[in-house]
């Protein structure tokens, strides 16, 4: 699972979500990709149970890229606590997607296994996705 | 390649107000510059722009005020969720002039079935003359097995196209299928990417917060 090997502050405050992706909205490396039409936060978890939804169906052949990349630490207060005694512990490891971002690409199988491939891995994200090809591909 | 002609109206008012009245008038707001002239600044029809852009380096000829000029699609701003072209930028060419751009390459056939071809140049820079530029760039991939990769130099280019980039660029990278990680050892795995997690965790509290 994709985890910061090391980071400077343990706990940061939450991720902005307002506005679109203004970078890494088309698709650059493969041939299809998944296009998030919703901002999210999407945990490291989800981006390896996506990641291996779409491995499992193209079996072998093909490529995978992850362009998303979990960077971002949310805590969480211990259940049953009073407020105050400071900010929880990291729980979670998210990577901030705002509408408009490729999360992942495929490329090197067929266009029908290339989409179910993509669409078993939206049904995995915490988002509104949809499956966008490469421009000027054929 | 096929060529467009479209009626071009200057554009008098500037800005985000305007530009996105224009774009609510179905129009495309455009800028057309080159050659050292100042650069025009217009308003294109939405729908037949639409169509006239779908191919990569269009060529278009436009008319401004009752004057003709030619023109290739350089750049096309696209709002990354509607999809609606936002902005066209629009290089001016003159018959005959030999223009660099960055033509797709379209890799055709299958490769031997125990192989996979990635695609490692989605375009190619070549030099070509403006109203000949050819719209894509077939690769053949039919058979190759693994380690038998696809250069630049491999590519059939059509009269007058000459390569800009390295004949040695690899275009079609053939290899052996990389066996991906199913996640079957999910349980065990997991475990120690906590395990992971927490270390990383205790090595960032040890480390001093500056």
């Amino acid at each position: 699972m994709l985890i910061p090997r090391r980071v400077k502050f343990r706990k940061q405050h939450h991720p902005g979500r307002s506005g679109a992706a203004t970078g890494g909205t088309r698709v650059t490396f493969g041939e299809y990709g998944i296009q998030a039409l919703t901002p999210a936060y999407v945990t490291n978890r989800q981006i390896e149970s996506a990641r291996i939804a779409m491995t499992r169906h193209i079996k072998r052949g093909g490529k995978v890229w992850i362009n998303i990349y979990p960077d971002r630490p949310l805590t969480k207060k211990p259940a049953e606590t009073r407020m105050g005694s400071g900010k929880g512990s990291p729980e979670w490891w998210v990577a901030n997607v705002k509408p408009g971002r490729v999360l992942f690409e495929l490329s090197g199988v067929s266009d029908e296994v290339a989409r179910e491939a993509l669409r078993l891995a939206i049904h995995k994200l915490p988002l509104k996705a949809r499956i966008v090809r490469r421009e000027g591909g054929e | 390649m096929a060529d467009h002609k479209l009626d071009a109206q200057l554009r008098t008012e500037f800005g985000k107000g305007a530009a996105r009245r224009a774009r609510r008038a179905h129009q495309i707001p455009a800028v057309i510059y080159g050659h050292g002239a100042e650069p025009l600044h217009v308003n294109l029809p939405g729908h037949q722009t639409m169509i006239a852009v779908r191919a990569a380096n269009a060529l278009l000829t436009l008319n401004v005020d009752g004057e003709e000029h030619l023109a290739l699609v350089k750049d096309v701003q696209r709002d990354p969720v509607l999809q609606i072209i936002e902005h066209v930028d629009l290089l001016t060419v003159r018959r005959g002039e030999k223009v660099t751009v960055d033509v797709p390459v379209v890799v055709t056939g299958e490769v031997d079935a125990t192989a996979v071809a990635t695609q490692e140049a989605a375009t190619i820079s070549v030099e070509a003359e403006a109203t000949h530029v050819p719209a894509h760039l077939e690769v053949d991939v039919e058979g190759r097995t693994p380690g038998q990769h696809l250069h630049a130099s491999d590519i059939k280019l059509p009269s007058g196209v000459s390569l800009l980039v390295d004949a040695e660029t690899m275009i079609v990278n053939v290899s052996e299928p990389v066996v991906a990680d199913l996640g079957e050892e999910a349980p065990a795995a997991e475990g120690a990417e906590a395990a992971e997690g927490e270390e990383a965790a205790k090595a960032a509290e040890e480390a001093p917060a500056e």
